[in-house]
């Protein structure tokens, strides 16, 4: 004892190599009454890393939002797990892989894919639907095109092969991501009627450990521990820490254990993820309150010569670890023998609450697993109390250079909104999504060329809708307003197709929390995120904490990205997010609590500016006001509303844009259907009397919230269906503007018109087929990719 | 008379097995799994399936793993004896590498995968699949993969069209394919291969139905 530890260099350097501070190895000493020895070290810093123990998160995790009656299985678990009546449940879950993407954006991202796979299937669920999130510099940034297409590629040679459909994404750009790329996929299983959740928890002494999947190799030592620090230019240095994935592994693996949860054979199951077999043995028994024997030397190996602290900290992937009764161990040996996968007994459940390591005989340690995974530091890291950000009093300051400045023509308009369309922020994404096998499980009824992914249920016939949430331009303007709108716009967007939001999972991508704005930053998100999840009774149900995105001292826009699920009573007439129905009329839904200058102001490098609120007491009741509107307005089978969209990016004029170019699931290149934006409609977009901005400002401000319908009855049928609706709410009206109607044919073609009127000198019209061009053309503007 | 059967074959890596398994039992015929390590005795069914998916993880070439599976020796059998044989996708490409079919499934031109709905027309072809489709009509369905551009020697396309052997084709090529060929047919005719996914456009909420024309033919 000691030896390991003679003078202070020493001491020091293997902190470093280690990733451990002074302060911890005192902990872990007063902890075992002694010094750590051999692979103690190792199983410390896995399971103390940032990455494993949520040392500067958990406290603040504590006071989230996570609790409804329909939620079965909340944090603790792989995934949380929500019951959707009917006999049906779903789990999921959203992940980051972050500092993997940016070192080896292949294989980071298809591991990423991979991971919060496991989670899911882990639980019993077989996945049946993958989004991403993802944020990329700008696209001239430094490797960011290679970046970019690995990310792509290494999504698709994930998810393509094991056969779950990519249903929804998305994609933001801009310079904080540079040289920290944000890449979270989020995962949904479903529990058909009679299924049984699985949980981690080990039980029953004298039960075995049993070893499952791939062999475990080299890759992934210390990527826990890695993923838990800053980058510096040194980062193309921990390539080795990046796991390598293999999609037809993990393939037999899902179908393998489905097979062995559906015989019951297993008591206990959890995927080796971050930290390996360390923390997934140790978390195991924890829960258990029961202790684990371990023989490393039976952990089948790719690489012989593997070391016992290699074997543990080892992040190879398409693993699992169960806890399998000693009667049932030849028939789970007889399952994945037919998926032509190894499962090994590496050791057993004993009584005593102590993980004992072996290897060839020779006892490596034993602890107490409560040790590593109940009595890691938790950090009170500084942080100030929030103060709303960029707000003006007088809702016409609300401008943005971009289209003030006396030009104000018909002419400037169109080349905002053509300028705005090829821009990467609001380019077609057509280039990722066509990577993506979006239909694989037979059961895809909304694809990612929507708004919300949809899937049916196969024994409800149910409509499952997922879609993701946080736009980094409202974080970068205000963290609180931006958190709560990470939560708000997605349950809108679903509301907006019909569906009931039940619960959310989060990503909270951050900086550096060692950092003061950084965790003032995460404090106020996480405010605003609650204060909305509670208002539409929406709980956060799992997800995980990315800190240290941070690279040469430059910390990433603060980032808590979701994943939404909601349900609705059919997948028939989903409304489409593109003009679909000839004729019908076009409205806008207004719930006037937020208005800022948006990406556009940006991208002009205005000051940022905003008006109003997002999490008074006022603001959350008229949050909760129009999810419940719009999702009766569009919940029915019949079709009343035939298309929808929430304004967001570049405003009105954007979203109109966006609605004249279908291409749905199904819609066909060539289609798109134009609308006449009439003049009363553009005079009626001002705020108030006193709001004194133009036509343009008004068509491009970011409003929150707005959602434009296309509905086939008239405006006094629409108004008072609406009125109707409210009531049964029991919410407030919002407030309707009449747009127009869909389709507007002129010279031969499908236009999108603003009629000229007030602040408009002529009218102004823009083929359908110049903003499609446009729009697609952006991509190959900013990337060479195709 | 009991239900038409119709056996799907299961490769390790297989992925749209349970939908191709899920769409014949509602095209009203009694689907029956069949693994790639077991023979099995072609006699009793009506039709065989190969599903899309990535066999053996499209490892060596896509499908080259997956023809040399103990199954196909009973496939093989199958096709010499007459009984409808469909590859679908991955399917395709194992009925192309096993020399049940002519040609070979080579990257998409743009080397990317690619998801897309895609219109199609028949072109040809004596198989069963699709019968009641007239040369000339045309279907809508997806297509994904990555491996989906159709080749084959000159000298013997000119055969294959000869021989009525080009079954489908794309209105518009999204991948590369020689002659804009989808789908072709064995010589007899009671083999066929398309790289698109019927299953995957069977309800008007996936988008389209037009797979069904080519599917449902045991009612």
């Amino acid at each position: 004892m000691g030896q390991d530890t003679r003078t202070n260099d020493e001491l020091d350097a293997k902190l470093k190599h280690y990733r451990l501070n002074r302060d911890e190895h005192k902990r872990i000493a007063g902890l075992l009454g002694r010094e750590p020895q051999g692979v103690e070290w190792a199983l410390f810093s896995a399971m103390w890393s940032e990455h494993c123990s949520y040392k500067s998160s958990r406290v603040h995790l504590k006071g989230i939002f996570n609790k409804s009656p329909r939620v079965l299985q909340s944090f603790g678990e792989n995934a949380g797990v929500v019951d959707l009546g009917d006999g049906e449940r779903v789990a999921f879950k959203i992940e980051s892989h972050n500092h993997p993407s940016f070192i080896e954006p292949y294989q980071g991202a298809a591991t990423g894919v991979g991971g919060i796979l496991r989670d899911i299937f882990t639980m019993g669920a077989r996945p049946v639907a993958v989004a991403d999130y993802l944020c990329f510099g700008r696209p001239e940034a430094d490797r960011m095109e290679k970046i970019v297409d690995g990310v792509v590629r290494g999504i698709g040679g994930y998810g393509n092969p094991v056969g779950v459909p990519t249903i929804t994404g998305q994609t933001e750009f801009d310079s904080s991501y540079d040289k920290n790329v944000l890449c979270n996929a989020m995962a949904v299983g479903l529990f058909r009627p009679g299924e049984k959740v699985f949980l981690s928890k080990a039980k029953g002494v004298g039960n075995l450990v049993v070893y499952a999947g791939a062999k475990t190799g080299r890759d992934g030592v210390h990527g826990a521990s890695m993923a838990s620090e800053s980058f510096g230019q040194d980062s193309e240095k921990k390539r080795p820490t990046i796991q390598i994935g293999d999609p037809f592994f993990e393939k037999l693996l899902i179908e393998a254990c489905l097979e062995v949860m559906k015989q019951d054979l297993v008591v206990a199951i959890q995927d080796m993820g971050a930290a390996g077999l360390t923390s997934s043995s140790f978390e195991m028994a924890s829960k258990g309150g029961v202790g684990f024997e371990l023989h490393l030397d039976r952990v089948p190996l790719r690489d012989s010569s593997l070391t016992p602290e290699d074997i543990l900290l080892s992040e190879s992937q398409e693993r699992m670890l169960m806890v399998v009764e000693p009667s049932k161990l030849k028939d789970v040996e007889k399952v994945f023998s037919h998926w032509g996968l190894d499962a090994v007994a590496i050791g057993e459940v004993v009584a005593k609450k102590t993980m004992t390591l072996l290897w060839k005989g020779e006892k490596l340690t034993e602890i107490d697993p409560e040790l590593l995974t109940e009595h890691a530091p938790m950090y009170e890291r500084p942080f100030e109390a929030w103060q709303p950000m960029h707000r003006v009093s007088d809702v016409s300051k609300v401008v943005s250079k971009a289209t003030t400045g006396g030009k104000l023509t018909a002419d400037a308009i169109e080349a905002q909104l053509l300028s705005s369309l090829s821009s990467p922020q609001g380019t077609s994404r057509e280039f990722i999504y066509r990577q993506y096998d979006g239909h694989v499980g037979a059961s895809t009824a909304a694809d990612c060329h929507e708004s919300v992914g949809a899937l049916r249920l196969k024994d409800s016939g149910r409509g499952l809708g997922v879609v993701l949430g946080c736009r980094p331009q409202m974080m970068r303007l205000d963290a609180e307003a931006g958190g709560a709108d990470a939560v708000a716009f997605p349950a809108i967007e679903l509301a907006a197709k019909g569906f009931e939001a039940l619960a959310v999972t989060d990503c909270l991508n951050f900086g550096n929390p060692e950092r003061l704005p950084v965790m003032s930053s995460f404090v106020a998100s996480l405010k605003g995120m609650n204060a909305v999840c509670r208002t539409l009774e929406a709980p956060i149900i799992s997800g995980n904490v990315s800190f240290y995105n941070e690279t040469e001292g430059r910390n990433i826009t603060p980032t808590p990205s979701t994943g939404v699920v909601g349900i609705r009573p059919s997948v028939n007439a989903i409304p489409k997010s593109a003009f679909s129905r000839k004729g019908d009329k076009v409205y806008l839904l207004r719930w006037k609590l937020f208005t800022n200058n948006g990406v556009l102001g940006e991208l002009a490098q205005d000051e940022r500016r905003a008006f109003g609120d997002l999490t008074s007491e006022g603001a959350l009741q008229s949050l909760k006001a129009a999810v419940e509107t719009l999702r009766r307005l569009t919940c029915d089978d019949t079709g009343l509303v035939s298309s929808s969209r929430v304004v967001g990016k570049f405003g009105l004029a954007y979203a109109l844009a966006r609605m004249c170019l279908s291409g749905g699931s199904n819609g066909g290149r060539a289609g798109g259907l134009g609308l006449r934006v009439k003049a009363q409609a553009l005079s009626g977009l001002k705020w108030s009397a006193q709001d004194t901005r133009d036509v343009a400002e008004l068509l491009f401000s970011e409003n929150s919230y707005e959602v434009v319908l296309a509905s086939r009855e008239d405006a006094a049928a629409f108004k008072s269906r609406v009125a109707a609706v409210a009531i049964e709410a029991k919410v407030a009206s919002p407030e309707i503007v009449e747009l127009g109607e869909v389709a507007n044919q002129a010279n031969g073609e499908q236009m999108l018109s603003f009629e000229a009127g007030e602040g408009l000198p002529r009218q102004l019209d823009i083929p359908v087929k110049r903003l499609r061009e446009t729009y697609e053309a952006g991509w190959q503007k900013a990337f060479r990719l195709k | 008379m009991g239900k038409s059967r119709v056996g799907v074959i299961r490769f390790p890596g297989t992925n749209c097995d349970r939908d191709v398994f899920e769409a014949v039992e509602q095209s009203g015929a009694e689907a029956v799994w069949l693994w790639h390590g077991d023979q099995f005795d072609f006699k009793g069914f009506a039709a065989l399936i190969l599903p899309g998916g990535f066999s053996y993880g499209d490892y060596l070439r896509s499908g080259a793993l997956a023809a040399r599976a103990v199954a196909m020796q009973s496939v093989r059998e199958a096709a010499s004896h007459g009984t409808p044989i469909l590859g679908i996708c991955n399917g395709f490409q194992i009925l192309c590498e096993s020399g049940l079919l002519p040609g070979a499934l080579s990257r998409n031109h743009g080397l990317r995968f690619i998801d897309a709905w895609v219109d199609l027309k028949k072109a040809g072809g004596k198989t069963t699949f699709g019968a009641a489709l007239k040369v000339g009509d045309g279907i809508r369905i997806p297509i994904a993969h990555a491996d989906g551009r159709y080749i084959i020697a000159e000298e013997n396309l000119k055969g294959l069209r000869d021989n009525n052997q080009v079954w489908l084709e794309y209105v518009d090529n999204p991948n590369g394919s020689i002659a804009n060929i989808a789908g072709v047919t064995n010589a007899a005719g009671n083999v066929a291969g398309l790289m698109p996914h019927p299953e995957r456009a069977y309800h008007e909420w996936m988008g389209g139905s037009d797979g069904r024309k080519l599917l449902e033919i045991w009612k």
